[in-house]
């Protein structure tokens, strides 16, 4: 599904990605991990289509399609979500309105008729449910307000609804109290299927004992420097990145 | 002083005087404290010449091609509609000016039950120019009209002026619809001063949206002046560059069991300016009335500004009441995150 080839990137002239490898396919978790200023967050924005980052080698694959060369919102009709690690407040413009023509925009590019006001209700009610947020969350303007779990939580709500086939999660448990981590967490599970695969950035393994990842990948200093599977996460809780980032 | 004052000059009557001993209002009128006038002071406007036209629209302050089967022929205003227009003329120094500078006033009916739709094109004056017209339209009781209201984006670089002043006199269930779009070109000055009076039952309800104009100054008065009337008016203004666009909008409740909604979105770029006022009064026998008035606005750039103001007079104590008034900066993560949800 995706494929990123020896991907380098700056910003301003400070390189940040030093050749990223990594294949994800259908239906695979895949979790990054690794300490702060490694590139985690600068390669799911690029892959998400921030303009800031100037990629300056490699290149990125998805179904088949050079991802590089997609605008963000083409990235987004391509079935790419990105849930940011700062999710800003948007004032002047309401959480309903922004996911009704989200879904709407998504419907029409998969050939879908629009939802009506009342379908649409219907749906983002089911999926409040799922993620235990209120229904007055839908009429406060995006993430204006909110707590730093609410704002994850709308994350994963925007998600729930959009349905993406790759999901770019950055830091998503960042902020999460206990309970908060588990409602998230099992907002991710639901979404897994074997068409659908994620990218999940995190610092913690705590992410991870509710989302069981397929792969884990170790990011520092701009490389991934090691792969393993979820036990790879349980070592890294225990021993720190000092070994690895030194290997 | 005003650049109306040559074709103010030529005029023999009393509105010309006034409009010339008043002038043209300055920043210290409070309707018109943020409208750039220098265009308006500064041009030396002269009599605008007519274009030829296909189907109903409005040239030079004339009307052409008025739909036959709607036009009043010869018609003279009625007590209540004179009244009407000289409350609006006497409203400040440039509705004066227009008053005394009308080239037309057409008058319009739709006969009792009748339903009509009717497209009006507004023409751009070339460079300098200056039209001015006046529309009555009478919808008879239980009678409907929708009126679509376009403006012609031309070449023409230099200042151009155009402006239409619309009464809709809505009789005993009878109904507007007026829908606005508003994209002409960035050299014009365009006015428009829309007054409704509606009776008892009767319905208004406009969508305008604007994106051209230098200039574009929209007043809306609608009074429900009859139990059971009611309105919902919707507006999006997009500003970008020097463009100035300015709403001013006035529901009065004068009656009780009336309704009004009101729901007005802004975006401002560049060195753009817009300024919405929205004024809803209840007055005091008007109970059981209910309003809603919702205004929100966006900066796109750090050089636009917004000037909103909502106002909220109430003097009945049985009315249902809200209102909201935001303005929000949306900055470049805001566009991405936008892009990202396909929202954009």
């Amino acid at each position: 599904m995706l494929s990123i080839r020896n991907l380098h990137a700056k910003i301003n002239e400070t390189p940040i990605l030093k050749g990223i490898n990594l294949e994800i396919n259908p239906g695979e978790v895949h979790a990054i991990m690794g300490p702060n200023g490694a590139g985690k967050s600068t390669l799911t924005s690029i892959l998400a289509g921030r303009d800031e980052y100037e990629v300056t080698a490699g290149e990125v694959v998805y179904q088949g399609q050079n991802l590089l060369e997609l605008e963000p919102e083409e990235r987004a009709w391509a079935g790419l979500f990105l849930s940011f690690q700062y999710p800003v407040e948007i004032p002047g413009v309401k959480n309903i309105y922004l996911l009704k023509a989200a879904v709407n925009a998504m419907r029409e590019h998969r050939d879908l008729p629009e939802l009506k006001a009342a379908e649409f209700l219907k749906l983002v009610r089911e999926k409040l449910k799922i993620m235990q947020m209120d229904e007055a969350f839908l009429h406060r303007n995006v993430n204006e307000g909110f707590s730093g779990g609410e704002k994850k939580r709308n994350e994963i709500l925007q998600m729930q609804l959009l349905e993406p086939t790759l999901a770019l999660l950055d830091e998503t448990d960042s902020g999460l109290d206990v309970d908060a981590l588990r409602i998230v967490g099992e907002g991710i599970n639901r979404m897994r299927s074997p068409e659908r695969s994620v990218l999940l950035v995190t610092h913690y393994q705590r992410l991870l004992d509710t989302v069981k990842p397929d792969f884990v990948h170790v990011l520092a200093d701009g490389q991934i420097k090691l792969s393993g599977d979820y036990t790879l996460a349980l070592r890294l809780e225990k021993e720190g990145y000092e070994g690895i980032e030194a290997a | 002083m005003s650049g109306f004052d040559t074709l103010l000059a030529k005029q023999n009557s009393k509105l010309a005087l006034d409009a010339q001993a008043l002038g043209l209002p300055t920043k210290r009128v409070e309707s018109w404290k943020y409208v750039p006038t220098r265009a308006l002071t500064r041009t030396s406007w002269v009599e605008a010449t007519p274009r030829s036209a296909s189907g109903f629209a409005l040239t030079a302050g004339r009307f052409t091609q008025a739909p036959r089967g709607l036009q009043v022929q010869g018609a003279s205003l009625t007590e209540t509609e004179s009244a009407r227009l000289d409350a609006l003329y006497h409203a400040q120094g440039f509705a004066l000016t227009h008053g005394a500078l009308e080239s037309e006033c057409l008058v319009l009916r739709v006969a009792k039950t009748d339903t009509q739709t009717l497209s009006l094109t507004r023409l751009a004056n070339q460079a300098c120019e200056a039209g001015f017209a006046t529309l009555v339209i009478r919808v008879e009781a239980g009678a409907h009209l929708t009126l679509l209201e376009t403006f012609e984006h031309s070449e023409t670089m230099d200042a151009n002026l155009d402006s239409l002043c619309i009464l809709w006199m809505l009789e005993r269930d009878a109904s507007g619809t007026h829908v606005r779009y508003q994209a002409a070109n960035d050299s014009a000055q365009t006015f428009t001063s829309i007054d409704v009076q509606t009776a008892e039952n009767a319905r208004y309800t406009m969508q305008s949206v604007d994106f051209g104009s230098k200039l574009a100054r929209t007043d809306i008065q609608v009074t429900l002046g009859g139990r059971g009337a009611n309105t919902e008016l919707h507006g999006l203004a997009v500003t970008n560059g020097s463009q100035y666009h300015d709403t001013h909008l006035s529901v009065d409740h004068a009656v009780g069991d009336t309704q009004s909604a009101m729901a007005f979105r802004t975006m401002v770029d560049g060195k753009g300016e817009a300024t919405f006022n929205g004024r809803v009064l209840i007055r005091k026998d008007a109970q059981r009335s209910a309003t809603e008035q919702s205004v929100a606005n966006l900066l796109l750039s750090d050089t636009g500004r917004i000037n909103p103001k909502p106002e909220l007079e109430i003097y009945a104590d049985d009315v249902t009441a809200s209102h909201g008034c935001t303005v929000g900066n949306f900055n470049q993560t805001g566009s991405f995150i936008c892009r990202s949800r396909r929202s954009l």
